[in-house]
């Protein structure tokens, strides 16, 4: 046999990735144990609801980034847009306009920011961390602007008690989750356009010359983002209450960072929809869990820190010792 | 003649010398006595027993996958060996570590070259150990140290200049420079001359004799048989991770050496078959884009058409032009007799181009994805049912391809970036023959791929032709478009410069019109 077959590094795709997955999902559940016993309150249906409240806003944003990154992209706008949607959502409805054609217009307000980052990139030749970076400050200024600095409620109970309903016994909000979760799968993992995801990820010009359209799919990719941000700002609107363009403040990083606890690779064409999910959850976990054990929040801020680097140098000598 | 380490002025980062005693030439200065790497239970390198003498060039040829990279791994240091010794100036060495490798004075110029593209020349060569005076880099006394070193080895090339905007043979250069100017005395090149042209090949094997005058000990690895019959004392030849022999290089023939080498003689690597000539394919008139002008030319279903010139002659910028990569700015393409205008890659392929493009890592694959998936990566909305893959048809597509063309992996799940040179080329060929074109455009696609490799892929060409399929041969390997090529056309600075038939031409006259003299 040659050196061809035996330096051979199987994809981490298929095989690797459910193991990784079921690692992280391990590793929830012994948070989850840990904290059962640690605290008498973790078990509680009240706490339950509330983490998987908390982690669901997280893991939609965490969902959309990862397509972001997978083409070796980054989208630091997506806490602005959370707020943004919030504001834009809350005008509509005290302009009067009904609760679904809000929604709509604030998904494609959404979708417009998607494309304006992936202009900037594919047309303006600018680095995706500059031109998110850029709206990230931008956005929170229109939507201060929009509400003069302050906050517009909501008055509409139907919509705003979405967010505490259960249904089967289970969040509303987590329902969410699962809403864009399936399709992402199939996206990401079944479809073609996934695959072109990962091709662009991995080496734009062999994509391109293979017949990808980069182009278009850097536009998807930035669009699914904003719009899944979009998404969650109706979802906190609807849990607070109102409209306030400050709100969401450094959701980017904890959804860059649920994205890349899931095993989703910074340098792109490495990443999957559940990955991020358990990154999500774990992150809720961990402050939920902090929070019940009184540790002080400025604590938690430094665990949190401790622990992406925990647990991506473990992914990283994973990787390398399949090698 | 003064060493180079004297005109670097760099006498306080010599290698430490243990074996103060110069070991004289001719007589052992390293030994392989059953040197043996396994990878769990696969031998990639059998025990060996190989000595190298100091001061000679001893050139080590084999396929992909026979085992050369394992041994430059096993020689810099890179990995662990699985058992057998290693004995340097007679006493065994653990080489156990890069730094130990270096510290010996055992350094290696690698293939691909991996240095800073961003910083200047002199940066470059001096990345490590800069020359600095209380802690601030001294640029202007770096840059006329290397500067020195490069006039002194014949390389024209400016130490001020980015290292980026050099081609990848005067990178190469600069990267052999840098080798030599860290005092070694065993010195392994692997595949030098991919990436060069011939003037670079000629001041490079210059820079080789006189290392070799220096005492150092030279290791050279190379597909090209004429580089190392031209270059080498003696020959050692590996075939599936077995030394299968070393030879005096007065004492054998390339006849022999790939006779070792595969096991099986090739009477004729160039496989040529006489076929008919049909109708024409494409036509360009006067085509003018980035980095060529007014190309005009034509292909015929059965013909190949060979693109010869020097590296950056424009044949690859024409490629991609002709491919809507880049956007033509005048002239006009005809398809089957009709005018066409191809601005995005799609529309070529659609009307039956394929492109297999002259960097497999840079432009040909996707290296950390599957295999499956490069192949499958032009295709996937035929293998698509409605919204989703079928997972049975991508599978069926991938292994269609790796049996056909026998590329070397357990999987089609096995990532891109493991593959060996041949290997990953047949990856990139066998995407194009799953989409299945009408014009195959292939740039330089035996660059750093073996003789058993080599000699498959020419008769591809001849299945393709047989089918009815239009050939561009891009290469800068005369005797490949020599033998191969129906049609030869030169490129020189972007124009198409000269035309022959089938063997009408001699190498030097092809040579004079590519160079320009």
């Amino acid at each position: 046999m040659s050196t061809d077959t035996t330096e051979t590094k199987v994809a981490p795709k298929r095989g690797m990735s459910i193991l990784f997955s079921l690692t992280l999902l391990g590793l929830l559940l012994f948070l989850w144990l840990l904290l059962g016993f640690a605290t008498n309150s973790f078990w509680t249906p009240n706490n339950i609801s509330n983490l998987l409240r908390q982690g669901s806003m997280t893991a939609i944003l965490a969902v959309g980034q990862t397509f972001v990154i997978i083409t070796a992209g980054i989208d630091l706008s997506v806490g602005a847009v959370v707020g943004f949607a919030s504001v834009i959502l809350a005008w509509l409805l005290a302009a009067g306009l009904p609760v679904w054609l809000a929604i709509i217009l604030t998904l494609l307000m959404g979708v417009a920011i998607g494309s304006f980052h992936a202009f900037g990139i594919v047309r303006m030749g600018l680095p995706a961390f500059i031109i998110t970076l850029a709206t990230l400050t931008s956005l929170r200024g229109i939507g201060l602007l929009i509400t003069n600095g302050s906050t517009i409620s909501i008055s509409n109970d139907a919509f705003t008690d979405f967010a505490r309903a259960d249904f089967l016994g289970v969040p509303s909000l987590f329902w969410m989750v699962i809403v864009v979760a399936v399709p992402a799968y199939v996206f990401l993992h079944l479809s073609r356009w996934g695959r072109y995801l990962f091709a662009v990820g991995s080496n734009s010009e062999a994509a391109r010359l293979s017949g990808v359209n980069v182009n278009r799919t850097i536009y998807m990719a930035y669009i699914l983002s904003s719009t899944c941000a979009a998404f969650v700002g109706i979802l906190l609107a609807s849990r607070i209450g109102i409209g306030n363009a400050t709100q969401a403040e450094g959701w980017e990083l904890q959804a860059i960072a649920s994205s890349v606890i899931g095993g989703t690779s910074l340098f792109g064409a490495v990443g999957s929809v559940q990955g991020p999910l358990l990154g999500a959850f774990i992150l809720a976990t961990i402050n939920n869990g902090a929070n019940l054990m009184n540790v002080n929040s400025f604590w938690q801020r430094i665990i949190t820190g401790a622990l992406i680097i925990l647990i991506v140098y473990f992914d990283q000598l994973r990787r390398r010792g399949s090698r | 003649m003064t060493s180079l380490h004297d005109v670097s002025h760099r006498h306080d980062n010599q290698p430490e010398l243990r074996e103060t005693d110069r070991i004289p030439p001719g007589t052992p200065i390293l030994e392989l006595v059953g040197l043996q790497k396994k990878y769990g239970a696969v031998e990639a390198l059998k025990p060996a027993t190989i000595t190298f003498l100091a001061g000679e060039i001893h050139a080590i040829v084999g396929e992909n996958g026979a085992g050369k990279s394992t041994l430059i791994k096993l020689l810099t240091g890179v990995i662990p060996r699985t058992s057998g010794e290693i004995r340097w100036c007679g006493k065994n060495v653990a080489l156990a570590t890069p730094n130990e490798a270096i510290n010996r004075g055992i350094n290696a110029v690698h293939q691909e070259v991996v240095l800073c593209a961003h910083l200047t020349v002199a940066a470059n060569m001096f990345l490590g150990d800069e020359i600095s005076s209380g802690g601030i880099m001294r640029q202007r006394a770096m840059t006329t140290a290397a500067q020195n070193v490069l006039d002194d080895l014949g390389f024209n090339l400016p130490a001020g200049e980015i290292l980026g905007n050099l081609t990848i043979g005067q990178q190469q250069l600069v990267a052999t420079a840098r080798a030599a100017m860290r005092g070694i005395r065993f010195l392994i090149f692997d595949e030098p001359t991919a990436y060069l042209t011939r003037q670079e090949s000629a001041q490079l094997f210059r820079l080789i004799r006189r290392l070799q005058s220096e005492g150092v000990t030279i290791v050279y690895i190379s597909h090209r048989m004429e580089e190392v019959f031209e270059l080498a004392d003696r020959v050692s030849v590996l075939r599936d991770g077995t030394h299968v022999g070393t030879r005096l290089i007065g004492e054998t023939n390339d006849a022999e050496l790939i006779a070792l080498m595969i096991n099986r003689s090739i009477e004729q690597i160039y496989h040529k078959e006489k076929l008919p000539i049909g109708e024409t394919i494409l036509e360009t008139k006067g085509l003018s884009g980035p980095g060529f002008s007014d190309v005009s030319l034509s292909v015929r279903s059965g013909e190949i058409v060979g693109l010869y010139g020097l590296i950056g002659a424009g044949r690859s910028e024409f490629a991609l032009g002709l491919y809507g990569r880049h956007k033509c700015s005048a002239g006009e393409v005809f398809w089957d007799g009709k005018k066409v205008v191809i601005d995005t890659e799609r529309k070529a392929m659609d009307l039956g181009i394929a492109l297999a493009p002259e960097s497999r890592r840079d432009q040909g694959l996707c290296l950390n994805l599957p295999i499956g998936l490069n192949i499958n990566l032009p295709v996937f909305g035929r293998l698509s049912r409605g919204l989703t893959i079928s997972r049975k048809l991508e599978a069926d597509n991938a292994d269609k391809q790796i049996d056909d063309l026998m590329i070397k992996t357990p999987t089609r799940a096995v990532l891109a970036s493991a593959m060996s040179g041949g290997n990953q080329q047949k990856i990139v060929i066998g995407k194009w023959l799953s989409h299945g074109a009408r014009l195959f455009i292939f740039d330089e696609p035996t660059v750093g791929v073996d003789v058993g490799t080599k000699a498959e892929i020419y008769r591809l060409f001849a299945e393709l032709l047989k089918q009815g399929a239009g050939i561009i041969l891009i290469s800068s390997y005369l005797p490949e478009v020599d033998e191969l090529a129906d049609r030869l056309h030169v490129f020189r600075q972007g124009r198409l410069v000269a035309s022959h038939d089938y063997r009408s031409a001699s190498h030097e006259d092809v040579l004079t019109e590519a160079i320009g003299v």
